[in-house]
């Protein structure tokens, strides 16, 4: 989830009300974010991903303000009639594009930030890294008509955005820190993507702008433009961004796009609207709110409500882009009403509760385990191949295999108990014996035949360390727990690799082998650094 | 010398006037004629029928008429010498042994230890002073209950299985059924089921561990892939718009469980008509690429129910998150608007707990139809998850989330239970 800091300043001018810190807190708190960190005089708020429009300050202040009562229903923005024109090749690895002017901005520290924050988090988050959505911003009287998206050779040349340097598209892609996080997007293509000026190139989406039209101090107007690879992404994130700059009093000049023959105009800020009954939104809260209360709550989360044909026709904001269903509506409503305005309540519904049959089986298991003195262990199913294989003697088999593990010691999923408790004997040996500990856990082993190609099985495995343990102790203990367990059984002498020759077996139930048992071969108690005998068994008891 | 045998009050009769059969022998050698009408002989010593016997045995009497008369005086009477040795405790034949214990004139002496034990002090009350009498006639040494003993330590649950056990108990008695499903996902089961668009970030190589070797999930029913890839690209007949596109190819894709919602969806495909309400709930592993310290594992467990019945609604879901943030000891719970890609409305349940302050202590939301209509399901579904883990760090009062797989022995035997 985003987390943003916002200069606490800024944000209560843009308010335009005086709100103490606990104040603050709670109205942010009411808003689907959270107050991770606060000073004197910022606050960091984590954000949810659904509502991009609330990622700059500017959007967040209308939020509040809206929920706080200073200025409700939806909020209308002028959108002047074009004068820029663009011409557009078709570029198919990247060809959605829009484009706004935004006249009489006054750059201040706060607006710098806020431009800066605004375009990093949303080319992050909406903009998949740039790869979906890439935002350039520029001083508009620094640019020259006409204006074309077109893609050119790598070896064209720009100055990019704070060096002084010409270089090649290509060479951005290797030198430029900018050019080595996001040149894979860009990747295998033969010429590349850029915006160009009567001077040149003026922006290399989605990598770089020029430092010729960098925004200044001085600048007074500003020129946006995205390019992406999702019509409808492309399309919102600029009126989130327009809408943002509004929000300080910046007006809003619409630009003509011409592909081809066939033109549009960029942005579009009218809003859309969705029916929902009265009934629907009661049904779905639970509650008993009147037409009027719910247009209250609707307006203060920035809807404008008429009625039609006995339905709420709620018009949604053009910087919503998080509204796909009625549903979506009514939990704004819930919102507006007040979560903590609810009062909680269990439904009637009797239902029989039981536990999974798996489950309820490991819970016998361990009360028998725990019978016999047994202490029970909690292991990660996480392993590795030197752990499962190796230390045990054994050939390395087919696992399931994790392909970005972030840890050596965790790169596939256990296929036997018995490691992970030798790994545990191994690191207490100062602590006294006897040791008897057990794990009933999953282990999981690849299986074609199944849905995602592997198997979850219940296994239980249990080690018996002490002086004195042997093949007798170990057989007894087994012996007991099926016949507790009322599970028949034969036994085949197996040697296994991990036990002492000739002091393993094999447990038979059905003709099917379940599990096994032995004494713990001396190479892989070395394996695991443990000085003291150790017997051990394994069952599988999904087969029980 | 220990002495192993005693004589009965019989035998010591014996020991003191003779055995009945030297006392018969004897009285008829002392006769002139050397016999002895019945009546008389019978008048003449007590145990008569028993020295009769045996002197007719041994042959040295028979009977003649009505007289008894003597057949020959024995010289020795082994039996009487054996009667001395025992009572002096010296050796006798064990086949003389025999004969007298048959005759229940000995008996063998059983506390031959705890004689010696008389009026003594012991420290161990054992199972022959128990069973002779003895204790009652020894003294037992007191003693120092300030002394230092041994540990022992009892085979026990892990202490996070406790709390388990304990959130089980509850949801059981709540109505909700147990259900499992794979540890190894397809991204479909994982993410598409739940209305996760296909680009979403949390399905990328920093969020979800990928299977390695490139094998694919099967499908197995395709007419619900279809539904759910519909709904993806325009809505199907959810009434959403959808998210615009859908990546089959990404959905058959395996991952590690990174969401135990996945199980919740495979519960809802399976549920009939006739199985609804019904209540669910999992409590299992997830994995999630992370960094691992005192604060982060990559393997977590997640605790989620889903109630699937007709008239539910947001006040129900409410109610469910303040009963379970109960079981946690909460003294207050709030609640904040959130966020969840497969429910509409979302909530997150604040509770305060007792040394702890606000904690978040679950998320919760009603399944939106985007999730539900797909999988056959046309009534309302709540929908909450706990990060059962951190809960059980705070119940545990510890702050290392290494200790719910804990290595260390000494912290598991001293550590005491869950109440």
């Amino acid at each position: 989830m985003p987390t943003i800091t916002y200069g606490k300043k800024d944000l209560l001018n843009l308010i335009g009300k005086k709100l103490s810190d606990e104040q603050l807190e709670e109205v942010i708190h009411s808003m689907k974010t959270n107050v991770e960190e606060e000073n004197e005089n910022e606050i960091t708020i984590e954000l949810t991903p659904d509502r991009p429009d609330l990622f700059g300050i500017e959007g967040l202040a209308r939020a509040i303000k809206q929920y706080l009562g200073l200025q409700t229903g939806l909020k209308k923005f002028a959108v002047n009639s074009p004068k820029l024109h663009v011409k557009a090749s078709y570029l198919p690895y990247r060809p959605h594009l829009a484009a706004a002017v935004v006249r009489n901005v006054s750059v201040t520290d706060a607006f710098i930030k806020s431009l800066m924050n605004i375009q990093d988090i949303l080319t992050d988050t909406v903009g998949r890294k740039r790869k979906k959505v890439a935002i350039g911003i520029h001083d508009f009287d620094k640019i020259i008509p006409n204006i074309n998206y077109i893609e050119v050779d790598p070896t064209e040349k720009i100055v990019p955005l704070d060096t002084n340097e010409e270089m090649t598209l290509a060479e951005i892609l290797d030198k430029i820190p900018k050019g080595k996080d996001y040149g894979h997007i860009l990747a295998g293509l033969k010429k590349f993507p850029v915006w160009t000026d009567a001077k040149g190139i003026f922006s290399f989406p989605p990598i770089i702008n020029s430092d010729r039209t960098r925004v200044t101090e001085k600048t007074k107007n500003l020129l946006v433009e995205l390019t992406g690879i999702d019509k409808e992404t492309v399309l919102q994130t600029l009126n989130i961004i327009v809408t943002n700059f509004a929000e300080r009093g910046c007006s809003i000049e619409a630009v003509k796009i011409f592909h081809g023959d066939k033109s549009e105009v960029t942005p579009n800020l009218n809003p859309t609207f969705m029916d929902v009954g009265t009934d629907e939104i009661n049904k779905l809260i639970g509650l008993d709110l009147k037409k009027s209360d719910i247009i209250d709550s609707l307006n203060r989360m920035g809807y404008d409500v008429t009625e039609n044909k006995g339905l709420l026709r709620v018009f949604i904001p053009a910087y919503r882009t998080d509204i796909l269903h009625g549903v979506d509506v009514i939990e704004d409503v819930a919102i507006g009403y007040g979560f903590n305005n609810f009062v909680p309540q269990l439904p009637h519904i009797a239902t029989v509760g039981k536990l999974h049959p798996a489950e309820k089986l490991s819970a016998k298991v361990r009360q028998l385990l725990i019978g016999y003195g047994f202490q029970e262990i909690i292991n990660p199913v996480l392993s590795n191949s030197t752990d499962q294989f190796e230390k045990m003697n054994w050939k390395k088999e087919n696992v399931i295999e994790i392909e970005n593990p972030v840890s050596q010691e965790y790169t596939c999923l256990r296929i036997c108990l018995k490691p992970g408790l030798l790994k545990i004997l191994g690191k207490n040996t100062h602590v006294s014996y006897p040791q008897n500990i057990f794990e009933v856990g999953d282990v999981v082993w690849p299986d074609e035949n199944e849905e995602t190609m592997s198997k979850s099985i219940r296994s239980i495995a249990g080690l018996m360390c002490h002086s004195k343990t042997s093949f007798t102790d170990v057989k007894s203990l087994v012996d007991s727990l099926l016949k507790n367990l009322n599970i028949g059984y034969k036994l085949e002498s197996h040697d296994l690799e991990e036990m002492i020759s000739g002091r393993s077996a094999k447990i038979l139930a059905n003709g099917k082998y379940i599990g096994n048992f032995g004494e713990i071969n001396p190479t892989v108690l070395n394996n695991w650094g443990i000085e003291i005998p150790c017997s051990a068994f394994e069952i599988d008891l999904e087969v029980l | 010398m220990v002495k192993n045998y005693e004589l009965t009050p019989e035998g010591r009769d014996y020991l003191k006037n003779g055995l009945p059969e030297k006392q018969l022998v004897d009285i008829l050698n002392k006769q002139p004629m050397k016999s002895l009408p019945f009546d008389e002989a019978k008048k003449s010593i007590s145990n008569f029928y028993i020295g009769l016997q045996w002197a007719l045995k041994n042959k040295w009497a028979k009977s003649f008429g009505k007289d008894l008369v003597l057949a020959k005086y024995p010289e020795k009477i082994p039996e009487q010498k054996a009667l001395e040795e025992v009572d002096k405790g010296g050796d006798v034949e064990q086949k003389l042994i025999d004969v007298l214990l048959q005759r229940k004139l000995i008996k063998k002496i059983v506390t031959s230890e705890a004689d010696k034990l008389v009026g003594k002090e012991v420290t161990t009350l054992t199972p022959q002073l128990l069973k002779s009498g003895l204790w009652k006639q020894v003294k037992f040494q007191k003693y120092d209950v300030s002394v230092p003993v041994s540990k022992v330590y009892p085979g026990k649950l892990h202490p996070y299985r406790q709390v388990i056990e304990e959130v089980k108990e509850k949801l059981i008695g709540l109505g909700f059924v147990e259900a499992k499903g794979p540890l190894v996902e397809s991204y479909f089961w994982n993410d598409d089921a739940l209305f996760m668009p296909s680009d979403h970030p949390a399905r990328g190589i920093h969020d979800v561990f990928m299977v390695k070797g490139g094998r694919q999930a099967k499908v197995l029913d395709e007419n619900l892939w279809k539904r759910v890839g519909e709904t993806h690209t325009n809505g199907w007949k959810t009434g959403s718009s959808g998210w615009g596109n859908w990546n089959f190819d990404l959905a058959r894709k395996l991952v590690l469980r990174s969401q135990t919602t996945a199980v919740s969806a495979r519960t809802l495909v399976k549920l009939k008509k006739e199985d609804i309400p019904h209540k669910m709930f999992v409590i299992d592993k997830n994995f999630r690429p992370d960094v691992i310290d005192a604060k982060h594992f990559i393997e977590f467990d997640q605790c989620e129910g889903i109630v699937a019945g007709e008239g539910l609604n947001f006040r129900h879901l409410l109610g469910y998150l303040k009963e379970i943030a109960n079981t946690f000891g909460a003294e207050k719970v709030r609640f904040k608007p959130s966020y969840f890609p497969f429910t509409e409305p979302s909530v997150e349940g604040v509770a305060l707990i007792k040394d702890m302050g606000w904690v978040e202590f679950g998320g919760a939301g009603i399944f939106r139809p985007e999730v539900t209509h797909p999988l056959g399901v046309d009534v309302p579904v709540l929908a909450w998850g706990l990060g059962i883990g951190r809960l059980a760090m705070i119940k545990l009062g510890i702050s290392d989330i290494r200790y719910l797989y804990s290595d260390n022995l000494d912290w598991l035997r001293n550590k005491e239970v869950v109440r």
